[in-house]
């Protein structure tokens, strides 16, 4: 329901704000207005905003409204506030990629792709959000724009890389947002922050006209606080488009019609050996859930480990490709942390990136044998709750690790080979903590089946913060 | 491109002692920070050496990452998957 005796929208969903602006309960620009307000009031806490997109999303506010007024049909999202991370080109401003050397490029001439399909669907863009720098973190710290700050404890971290999208959509300024996941820079923000974020298949959703990272494991994907909220901005987002070279060409496949179904009938494992829970809050979130789906036994995911060491090798290596020359000319305008693992990327014999290529041929075959057995399997999505912003280190299974290699340990594995995924916060006190569900190949379906079942149980939900 | 019959990869971890996997392990620092050096040259990178030691680290990091994949026992004919179709 909406909020309307408060005039505040900020904890509605984007399913209820949709059904509210199509029936003429509220304008579009009421809501515009509200959601606009919220972000002048509250992001200086949140810092998850490098550009608010006021004259533009009026407007488009202003059009919807007068479409309304003459009863004309509008689109599923109609009126829904969303925002990106900073990496989507948005015409007439830089595309930022969360870096310094990227202010100096000129306004990018037209939206990214997923931007034009959302608004399309009467979704109305406000902004762009803070990231980490060219993608390569899991903190949500940057060094140029500050860091994003968790809305749960705005003491700790987001999450990254698409920390702004996860503070932006947890702290309730906007119900929708788009991120990007080469390693898990969707998983581990939702985690962080207690949203729900979808990583699809890799090649599902287009990424022309964003900044890449690693084109051969970026994917990009909503985040929101409920998991009709993610179908409904996932079924908008479908379909092939020529400009991606990895977009698959595939029919759009509508995940709306199929929510409804719940878990019945699916066999749901848990991730066994490396997906172990390394911290009580791990092993708690993972336990409630499976408790929930009644799934009792484990399955084992082979050789794990090595499919993380191989995305850190291909990471590393395809990322100092995409920067090389930026790193020839301006290596002392990126981020410290961010410059010297690109240059130790750039350095790694080209010998072992192509085995770890080669293993991940290998590992895709045998990962895809489990789903003869199973629809989905469960694993943890962080192996801990959200870190202090700023800490260095922490420790798992009583050994010191660095937080920044080391929050994705879970996520890399099944990015690595391009299944989709949905993170659904268990909102454990004091900070929430996702639970990664895992489909086959193109069965987003059944990710997001399992999510609106748990839901539904009131097992999984994004908490609302104090703020 | 054919496979050959029974070279298909090993189902488990087979453990092979081969020196390229035993110098990416033992590799001193010394010798890691020579070829930063080395490798800046060639790439074409000016570095300034307060940076020398972190890339150093990130490296010896990248490498030991490189030497658990390089363990892992596949057939001369694996296929690499440079461009990933799900």
């Amino acid at each position: 329901m909406l909020e309307t005796a408060a005039g505040d929208f900020a904890w509605d969903s984007a399913a209820s704000i949709a059904a509210a602006v199509t029936a003429g309960r509220v304008g579009a620009t009421h809501i515009v207005e509200a959601t606009l307000a919220r972000i002048r009031e509250r992001d200086p806490l949140l810092n998850s905003f490098t550009a608010v997109t006021e004259r533009r999303a009026l407007a488009c506010a202003k059009a919807l409204d007068a479409a309304q007024a003459k009863r004309e049909r509008l689109p599923a999202l109609a009126g829904v506030p969303f925002a990106v991370k900073n990496l989507f080109d948005l015409a007439g401003l830089p595309t930022l990629a969360g870096s310094k050397i990227n202010r100096d490029l000129p306004p990018a001439p037209r939206d990214a792709a997923l931007t034009e399909r959302l608004e399309t669907a009467g979704a109305i863009l406000v902004g762009a959000l803070n990231m980490g720098e060219y993608a390569y973190d899991f903190t949500g710290e940057n060094i140029h724009d500050g860091p994003s700050r968790n809305p749960h404890d705005l003491n700790r971290m987001t999450g990254g890389s698409s920390g702004g999208a996860g503070a932006a959509v947890g702290g309730g300024l906007v119900p929708l947002a788009l991120g990007s996941d080469t390693n898990g820079s969707i998983r581990v923000p939702a985690s962080l922050c207690g949203v729900f974020g979808l990583k699809p298949t890799y090649g599902r959703l287009t990424r022309a006209r964003t900044f890449p990272f690693v084109a051969s494991l970026d994917h990009l994907g909503p985040f929101a606080r409920t998991t009709r909220d993610l179908a409904l901005a996932y079924d908008a987002m479908q379909g092939f488009d020529a400009d991606d070279p990895a977009c698959a060409d595939r029919a759009a496949e509508p995940v709306m019609p199929l929510l409804d179904r719940g878990a019945d009938g699916l066999r749901i494992a848990v991730a066994g050996g490396y997906f172990k829970g390394k911290t009580a809050e791990a092993v708690a979130a993972v336990d409630c859930v499976a408790a929930a789906l009644g799934a009792n036994h484990d399955i084992e995911i082979p050789q794990a480990e090595h499919a993380r060491s191989a995305a850190f090798i291909i990471t590393a290596s395809e990322g100092a490709s995409l920067h090389l020359d930026r790193l020839r000319a301006r290596a002392r305008d990126y981020d410290p942390a961010v410059r010297d693992r690109l240059i130790a990327g750039a350095m790694t014999p080209a010998s072992l990136v192509m085995k770890a290529q080669k293993f991940r041929r290998w590992y895709r075959e045998e990962v895809l044998k489990l789903f003869a057995d199973v629809d989905a399997i469960l694993a943890p999505a962080t192996p801990c709750t959200a870190p202090l912003i700023g800490q260095q280190t922490f420790k798992l299974d009583e050994v010191e690790l660095p937080v920044r290699a080391n929050l994705g340990l879970y996520t890399q594995p099944i990015s690595f080979i391009g299944l989709p995924v949905v993170a659904v916060p268990v909102p454990l006190a004091p900070l929430p903590i996702a639970v990664q569900i895992i489909a086959a190949p193109w069965r987003e379906d059944v990710a997001l089946r399992v999510a609106y079942a748990l839901e539904a149980q009131g097992v999984v939900a994004a908490p609302r913060p104090a703020l | 491109m054919k496979r050959k019959a029974g070279r298909k990869a090993k189902p488990a971890l087979a453990r092979r002692s081969r020196p390229a996997r035993a110098t990416a392990k033992r590799r001193p620092e010394n010798s890691t920070g020579a070829f930063v050096a080395a490798s800046a040259q060639a790439l074409g990178l000016t570095l300034d050496p307060a940076w020398h030691a972190s890339i150093a680290f990130n490296l010896r990091l990248i490498l030991r990452h490189a030497a658990l994949v390089d363990e892992f026992a596949l057939p001369d004919d694996a296929e690499p998957a440079p461009v990933f179709h799900a």
